[in-house]
């Protein structure tokens, strides 16, 4: 696109896949070295913490050995990178299962869970969004923007555990519905799809209706309405796509937390996936398992991430420039 | 925050803020004893005219319960806020007290923090602090400060940027006291709104903590701790997990809106200006009445709530008349070139006796196509008139399509065209770019080659070379009489600068607080000029034969404020010939031999004013 | 009463592969008590050459000196400067005598001095008010009156006027003037209106694409322009004055 008209030489797009993945290899560097040290900052002995106080000495001493705690720390942190390589995560210090296994074990659901949020939520909110920045624009029907505005803020304040809860009472209790909890069949999806894609659409309708507003005031937008172009035009053509840049950005940052939130609403509807492991797990004291389920979240969000920054160069022409 | 709370929303936010407080201070005092009376012999009752909410496993009331928890669960949010905010402050301030390089690591370091959601650094804070009030309250404090290090970051590189800063610093000022003093009370407000969002935010995570069974441990209990348990009894009695799910709700929602509500009245505070209203009909001036007239204004005005920043303009062309409008900021002109075109959007109202162009009457339907066609706009900003994610080309063939019905390739090929008409080199490489491609000149040229997809009769300039350098302006001021003299275009120029509009223009209309104050011949203005502003302005802006060793002249005080004018001759208040009658009648604008002007002293030779 | 000299300043910009040079090599003096103005379009380096003086840009290469040695950047400061939109230049949140309080030199009546300086740029009064309470040209005034706070010899003046209503213009020019004959200043008066720096300099320096172009006395360059850019600049202000 831009490249064909640029010089060879400084490619913009070259410099920008040069530099996103430099950026991506700096946080999995992040990532991966902040869950190795998870284990080592916690204060005591990680390894008693988990068998408890009754077990032997001998019984400890052996489960470091098996987990090379007993080495120097920078011998621990060359195999524990040795060990990502080659897809080795340590063994859960519980049931000694392969932690790559109960990570592949659980994370499709999880996976299904925020991907059908996230397509959820922005079906819902990029239209509404539009349509209440066309219909409320220039300080027009104030009633209507009052509405949505509060509507939007208390749906986005409710956390997601907290709506799961009232949505299980209402749908699964008292009109039994849909099931309380668990995994099993389509309509066992709908109860946590809501739940997790509420607040991020009342957050996104939002983000789309500012910017759009914002856009709509652009000197661009003037320039379309001198030329006389339909509406309807000038909505989607010129308005949509620039009120879109900007909104990827915070959708992306959106969509980080929807990851983040499966955590809370897997473990009100006992959904098996990531976040009801990693939160049995510390409570376990199973940091073996905490440390594999904290660097997939982790490099979830990087790759969500990278994905919105690539949207955006896509979209927006100037961003790849603007960066440098 | 008077202004906050007068708002219904504000202060149903505050009242709500300052009972959850209220509670969070006394309800232990009062019912510590009735939350904790273990009754067993009414385990897991529902709710009843003894027990609101129903009772626990242990038969403990459990509306005793979530009252008394207001304390620690408040309490934990505000710790919680108020670790986050600390950490974040000095994150986001570290630049500017480190200097450049440190500034650059810290920067980097929380930019990367910020990509990780919230709850997944609680989680890891979480497992490093160890489970338990303490760590959930380290593991949310910290998990909330690489957001708030990014807005501080943000917001003071903002202000940090601003001239006041450098002139302190030029001044001396340290580093500590530029902090203090110039940087943090600037970006204050968007802080404190944040820090009381954040607390909302910090009780609902704190809920989320130790509804997993992460934060607040037994015997100690929180909103978060109750919702969990009572999460387990849902199906026997919803009340208990309903009743501590509500008071999370209630009070998280309480500190978000209380912010928002804040930040609301800020921004109130600065729309807000004193504002009269003032909207007079003017007796009609006659305008030249001749049919060939081109676009014919009678008495226009515009109107916004609260002032009437255009009032009575009249004025007609013909084809291929070049007319300048010549002001100072606020004095309606550019309004004016907006109503014309029919471009003022709501709240604007634009009223005239007449407004019509090429015989329609514009006051009445759209006009589309004669307007798509026949009006073409340039505007002021080059840099960001253009759409910037499409295409010149198609920016340009989109008018054609649109309006005459050309397939894509006729459309690109006369964007092409006209794109060389405005001496674009290599006009067809350029159809292909980006708005940010093009220099400032060349978007200008592109504007005006947009305007002539069409066949236009009239081009309106507003300010179309302010935002250019002098050599580029001259260029693009002589494309426009170019183009004039080719195809008997009529030009309406609106400038501030009125050497721009006596070098294009055969005739100029000086607008002064919305009125024309003076018509006269362009070739006139140096010797004809007869209103002291048109004077005055003459003699303020220095030329090339300005005599060096005299003062220039001065206009004293401010331009007229459009809200708020005075009753008689808007410019009398900076007059050096006004009378009694100017302050008290304003002067209609008066034809004699010509040219119009809108004084009671017109008369007056030059020499006295100057 | 100083003088102020660049010699071979050269400011770049950028890191590997996206250097900007915006000054290149600029040798300019501005003898003392005398003003010299610099004109060019906006990106020629003009304004950063003052930024750079002053120590808000840090130099790539060259000096610059105040009676041949380096600008103190420690203490009371002798070089100033006025920026060029009085809207941001004034800390809103600061009274108009705090702002200039600020600059004056400690061990002085700061009180004394703030009346007099406002009583310099004719603002006597305002010392309690807040800058949105003024005008565009009253808040020109105060940031010259900052500027002159720390008893500077030279002073630069970055487009002073630009930001400004054309009918408020002649009066900030006029004080620039007065200030410069009453207190022997010694200014670099930077703009891209070459008739508002004839009106105001002595001698006359073009700058284009971060160099000097053309440098000399007033009607010299005026009258008989040798760089091909000055001629067009003079032919385009010229045009617009006939």
């Amino acid at each position: 696109m831009t490249a064909a008209v640029s010089a060879p030489v400084d490619h913009p797009w070259g410099r920008f896949a040069l530099r996103r993945f430099g950026r991506l290899l700096v946080s999995v560097w992040v990532l991966v070295t902040a869950a190795f040290g998870m284990i080592h900052l916690i204060p005591g002995d990680p390894v008693r913490g988990a068998l408890g106080p009754t077990a032997s000495q001998e019984l400890v001493e052996a489960r470091r050995a098996a987990l090379g705690l007993d080495q120097p720390l920078w011998q621990q942190y060359l195999d524990y990178l040795r060990g990502l390589f080659t897809g080795d995560l340590g063994v859960s210090m519980n049931s000694g299962m392969p932690v790559a296994d109960i990570l592949g074990d659980r994370l499709p659901a999880t996976v299904e869970l925020a991907v059908l949020a996230f397509a959820l939520a922005v079906l819902v909110s990029v239209p509404l969004g539009l349509a209440f920045a066309v219909l409320t624009r220039g300080g027009r029907r104030r009633p209507l923007e009052l509405g949505f505005t509060s509507t939007s803020v208390v749906l986005a304040a409710i956390p997601e555990f907290l709506l799961a809860v009232a949505l299980v009472w209402i749908f699964s209790v008292n009109l039994g519905w849909v099931p309380v909890a668990g995994r099993d069949g389509p309509s066992s999806y709908v109860l946590p799809v809501v739940a997790l894609a509420l607040a991020p659409a009342a957050i996104l309708a939002r983000i789309v209706r500012v910017e759009t507003l914002t856009v709509l005031r652009a000197d661009y937008i003037r320039t379309a309405r001198a030329k006389r172009l339909p509406s309807r035009t000038v909505y989607f053509r010129h308005a949509l796509p620039n009120a879109l840049t900007a909104a990827i950005t915070l959708g992306g940052l959106l969509l980080g937390a929807l990851v983040a939130g499966t955590v809370l609403v897997e473990n009100v509807f006992a959904w098996p996936g990531l976040g009801s492991t990693i939160v049995s797990s510390i409570l376990a004291k199973d940091y073996p398992v905490v440390q594999g389920v904290v660097l997939v979240y982790g490099v979830g969000v990087l790759v969500v991430n990278l994905v919105v920054d690539v949207a955006l160069a896509l979209l927006d022409p100037r961003s790849t420039i603007r960066e440098g | 925050m008077g202004r906050v709370l007068r708002t219904p929303l504000g202060a149903a936010a505050a009242g709500t803020v300052a009972v959850v407080l209220l509670l969070a201070v006394l309800a232990p005092v009062l019912w510590t004893d009735a939350a904790n009376a273990v009754d067993t012999g009414q385990i897991q009752q529902g709710a009843s005219a003894d027990h609101w909410a129903g009772t626990d496993s242990l038969g403990r009331d459990i509306f005793f319960r979530v009252l008394v928890a207001t304390r620690l669960s408040v309490q934990l949010a505000l710790l919680a806020t108020a670790l986050g905010v600390a950490v974040g402050l000095l994150l986001g301030t570290a630049p500017l007290l480190l200097g450049a390089r440190a500034g650059r690591v810290i920067t980097a370091a929380v930019h990367i923090a910020v990509a990780f959601p919230g709850l997944l650094l609680a989680l890891f804070f979480a497992v490093i602090f160890g489970v338990g009030t303490t760590g959930g309250l380290l593991a949310i404090g910290f998990a909330l400060a690489p957001g708030f290090a990014r807005l501080t970051h943000t917001m003071v590189a903002g202000v940090a940027g601003l001239d006041y800063v450098a002139a302190a610093r030029i001044a001396g000022v340290g580093r500590l006291r530029v902090l203090f003093r110039h940087v943090l009370p600037n970006v204050a407000e968007p802080l404190v709104v944040n820090a009381t969002v954040a607390a909302g935010n910090a009780l609902l995570a704190f809920a989320g903590l130790s509804f997993l069974g992460l934060g607040v441990q037994p015997p100690d209990y929180d909103w978060g701790r109750l919702l969990g348990e009572g999460l387990g009894a849902i199906y026997l009695h919803p009340e208990a997990a309903l009743a501590p799910g509500v008071a999370v709700v209630v009070a998280g929602l309480a500190f978000n809106l209380f912010g928002e509500a804040i930040a609301k009245g800020v921004g109130l505070e600065r729309r807000l200006g004193t504002s009269t209203s003032r909207f007079r009909r003017r007796p009609r001036v006659a305008p030249d009445p001749d049919d060939s007239a081109m676009l014919v204004v009678e008495n226009l005005s515009v109107g916004f709530p609260g002032t009437t920043p255009v009032r009575g303009v009249s004025f007609s062309m013909r084809r291929g008349d070049a007319v300048g409008i010549v002001g100072e900021s606020g004095s309606g002109k550019s309004l004016t070139a907006l109503a014309v075109s029919r471009l003022v959007e709501e709240p604007g109202i634009v009223e005239a006796e007449r407004l019509s162009f090429l015989g329609a009457d514009l006051r009445a339907g759209e006009h589309r196509r004669l307007l798509g066609t026949s009006l073409a706009m340039v505007f002021q900003d080059p840099m960001t008139s253009f759409n910037p994610t499409m295409r010149i080309g198609r920016q340009l063939s989109e008018v054609a399509r649109h309006h005459e019905g050309m397939d894509r390739r006729a459309a690109m090929a006369r964007a092409v065209d006209r794109l060389a008409a405005v001496r674009l080199s290599d006009p067809e490489r350029r159809a292909r770019q980006y708005p940010h491609e093009f220099s400032g000149g060349m978007r200008q040229r592109a504007m005006i080659g947009m305007g002539l997809m069409g066949k236009p009769a009239l081009i309106v300039a507003d300010e179309p070379t302010t935002a250019l350098d002098v050599t580029v302006q001259r260029q693009v001021l002589e494309l426009l009489a170019s183009i004039r003299a080719a195809d008997d275009v009529a030009i309406l120029l609106i400038s501030h600068d009125i050497t721009v509009v006596e070098q294009v223009c055969d005739r100029v209309l000086v607008m002064y607080a919305g009125r024309i104050v003076e018509d006269l011949p362009a070739a006139e203005l140096r010797t004809g000029a007869r209103h002291p502003y048109t004077k005055a302005l003459l003699a303020a802006v220095p030329d090339m034969t300005t005599d060096r060793e005299l003062p220039l002249t001065v206009i004293p005080g401010r331009p007229a404020d459009p809200a708020n004018l005075p009753p008689g001759c808007a410019f009398a208040p900076r007059c050096p010939l006004a009378d009694a009658r100017c302050a008290t009648e304003d002067p209609e604008l008066v034809e004699n031999a010509g040219a119009r002007v809108a004084c009671w002293h017109a008369d007056v030779p030059a020499e006295v004013i100057s | 009463m100083r003088e102020l000299r660049f010699d071979g300043v050269s400011v770049r910009f950028g890191s590997r592969g996206h250097r900007v040079t915006a000054v290149d090599g600029v040798d300019l003096t501005v003898p003392a008590g005398s003003v010299v103005g610099l004109v060019g379009e906006s990106g020629s380096g003009k304004s950063t050459l003052a930024r750079a003086a002053v120590g808000l840009v840090p130099l790539s290469a060259g000096r610059v000196t105040l009676d041949g040695a380096p600008v103190p950047t420690r203490g009371r400061r002798p070089l100033q400067m006025v920026f060029q939109d009085p809207y941001s230049s004034l800390n809103p949140r600061m009274t108009i005598g705090a702002t200039i309080a600020e600059a004056v030199p400690r061990g002085t009546d700061r009180r004394a001095e703030v009346a007099r300086l406002l009583a310099l740029v004719d603002l006597p009064d305002r010392m309690t008010r807040y800058p949105a309470e003024l005008s565009g040209g009253q808040r020109q005034r105060v940031a010259i009156a900052r500027a002159l706070a720390g008893r500077p010899e030279v002073l630069i003046a970055d487009e002073i006027t630009s930001a400004l209503d054309v009918s408020i213009q002649g009066a900030v020019l006029n004080l620039i003037r007065d200030l410069q004959r009453t207190l022997d200043l010694t200014i670099l008066f930077i703009s891209h209106d070459l008739a508002v720096v004839r009106y105001v300099s002595d001698t006359i320096a073009v700058m284009y694409r971060g160099r000097i172009v053309e440098h000399g006395p007033a009607d010299t360059v005026l009258a008989d322009p040798q760089d091909p850019y000055t001629r067009e600049l003079l032919a385009s202000t010229e045009g617009r004055s006939r």
